[in-house]
């Protein structure tokens, strides 16, 4: 499709959605079924500086009903099999405290409760876009795929910056996304310079039969881009010979802030152990550590609070909001939730979320530290490690682990590679071996708590 | 006569202690300490265990952890401290171990 004819349908858009509605700045909402009608309205509704908010397609009835009441939205618009319908208008007013050049309104992909309500501002969105062509060369030769679901902050590059700097988007369709057969031809026939994805994409794009591995890499990937959450080190060490031409980058960042940092490696840092280094704050982006209330000056750990050009300011209408954001000095700050340790020459490591970690006997345990080391053991495909609440221990650590076929992997041989890389409490009480992918939310990440519910329920 | 009563300490600890694991799988010199499989507060369960079904005055011995860290190790510590006329376990009635169940 051509910008033409993309401005087009745009226009078109745009004319339907003004027709017998005054353009307040009272929000529209759009359930993100990733179309070009979809994209169609996005771009209508960025000209007209008519806020938006958009919805994921997953969402339940009930879901996406509040969270276009809490948004004050006018209308709710479904994209049909070739274009958009409008829901009945609705009599809102613009929402209390919606900022001003609010133009998106994400939410975030928590797996508990209503998700928030994250507005995006053109300024925010303008920012970003700079220094995302900036960083990654985009321009009308560049061809960016697009992983992630149109309702994700992840788009914010692969599709509103590449468009912005007149590249090309290749979208990968929703229904095949899990499909590596697919996604591995898509990548052969459209020969995308820059990927942006969470840890999924790779490990299914190199994670192939026998006959697959003897393709020859995708050369085309000059930026890779690993985002949304730690790739295991077995994924990452497969990506030099995958992807010989790519330059390597992990990025740090969330729906409330958007990117935030950026770390660059070189093939050899690929295949290390370990977690990759969460790289340097991106221009214009400042970080702090807090350990309690207390300022972590140097090194040490804490969790990291981040001030980004790119960020909201707070939820929208939520009173969960001024537990996350803060002022402090001249600047907006967001709490991230995220335990860092920040080492003596300034190098931050991500350590897990401060909610996934608990404790065992007294002893603070990581969650994601033990999916670290079970993962790294040659015979696991993927692990997952969950706690449940235990009268005696207060938790007790399960981990889900699919082994790689014809391993032999036994729960007795991951307790001794779990004893010779963790403290004995962090070892797992549980080994439950399975034969299927472990279950994954909208976002990529393992469903802990579908896995918490099979533990639960049985 | 040891290996009967490896096996016998084997098959409690799996059933006790190891619900994802097989007594085949157990070799008696797997370390049930640095693993994790027997924490210390299981310890003080299988002690009992042991105690009860063996007749062992574990009251009266200086015992550590160390003493418990594998089936062999373990079936070593019984066999030394069995009442010498104790007939051999395997004719007696097994007693109800529910004391060492999840209360």
């Amino acid at each position: 499709m051509s910008y033409a004819d993309l401005a087009t349908l745009a226009r078109r858009a745009g004319a339907e959605l003004a027709a017998g509605d005054s353009p307040a700045a009272c929000p529209l909402a759009l359930v993100a079924v990733k179309s070009t009608a979809s994209l169609a309205v996005i771009l209508a509704c960025l000209a007209a500086r008519r806020p938006l908010l958009l919805l994921s397609p997953e969402l339940g009835e009930e879901a996406l009903a509040a969270l276009a009441r809490r948004a004050n939205v006018r209308a709710v618009l479904t994209v049909s099999d070739t274009w958009f319908e409008r829901g009945p208008l609705l009599p809102a007013e613009a929402p209390e405290g919606l900022p001003d050049d609010t133009a998106l309104i994400l939410t975030t992909s928590g797996s508990t409760g209503l998700p928030k309500l994250v507005p995006v501002s053109g300024q925010a969105i303008d920012s970003f876009a700079q220094w995302a062509g900036a960083q990654f060369a985009l321009d009308a030769g560049t061809r960016v795929l697009n992983y992630a679901p149109l309702n994700f902050d992840l788009c914010l590059l692969d599709i509103w910056a590449t468009l912005r700097h007149g590249g090309c988007v290749v979208p990968v369709a929703a229904d095949r996304a899990v499909d590596g057969t697919y996604l591995r031809r898509l990548l052969r026939d459209t020969e995308p310079q820059v990927i942006q994805a969470v840890p999924l994409l790779f490990r299914l794009l190199t994670e192939a039969t026998d006959a697959e591995a003897s393709e020859a890499p995708f050369e085309s990937v000059r930026d890779l881009i690993l985002t949304g959450d730690h790739t295991p080190q077995a994924v990452r060490a497969r990506l030099p010979r995958a992807f010989p031409e790519a330059r390597l980058h992990n990025i740090y960042g969330c729906t409330e802030t958007n990117d935030s940092m950026l770390h660059t490696f070189m093939p050899e840092e690929a295949a290390e152990a370990g977690t990759l280094p969460l790289g340097r704050p991106l221009p214009g982006v400042a970080i702090r550590l807090l350990d309690g209330d207390r300022e972590v000056p140097g090194a040490g750990t804490g969790e990291l609070i981040v001030s980004t050009p790119f960020q909201a300011t707070g939820y929208l209408a939520d009173d969960r909001s001024p537990e996350r954001f803060e002022r402090h000095g001249d600047r907006a700050w967001y709490r991230t939730g995220d335990l860092v340790e920040r080492d003596a020459a300034g190098q931050l490591r991500l350590l897990g979320r401060t909610d996934f970690q608990v404790k065992v006997r007294g002893v603070r345990v990581g969650l994601e530290e033990v999916e670290r080391v079970l993962n790294a053991h040659e015979g696991v495909a993927e692990a997952a490690v969950i706690a449940l609440p235990d009268d005696e221990a207060s938790k007790v650590l399960h981990a889900f682990v699919r082994p790689v076929v014809g391993a032999g992997l036994t729960a007795l041989r991951l307790r001794a590679h779990c004893a010779a890389h963790l403290s004995r409490l962090a070892i797992p009480s549980r080994f439950h071996l399975v034969d299927d992918p472990l279950p994954v939310g909208p976002t990529g990440k393992t469903d802990r708590r579908r896995l918490e519910e099979k533990l639960t329920t049985t | 006569m040891t290996s009967t009563l490896e096996r016998e300490i084997t098959r409690h600890i799996v059933d006790e202690y190891l619900p994802d694991t097989t007594a085949e799988e157990l070799t008696a010199d797997y370390d049930l300490i640095a693993t994790g499989v027997v924490t210390s507060l299981q310890l003080l369960r299988l002690i009992g265990w042991l105690g009860d079904r063996y007749d062992i005055p574990f009251g009266d011995l200086e015992i550590s952890p160390n003493d418990f860290r594998s089936v062999a190790v373990i079936a070593n510590l019984v066999s030394r401290h069995q009442p010498a006329k104790s007939p051999e376990p395997d004719a007696r009635p097994s007693p109800v171990h529910d004391m060492s169940g999840g209360s």
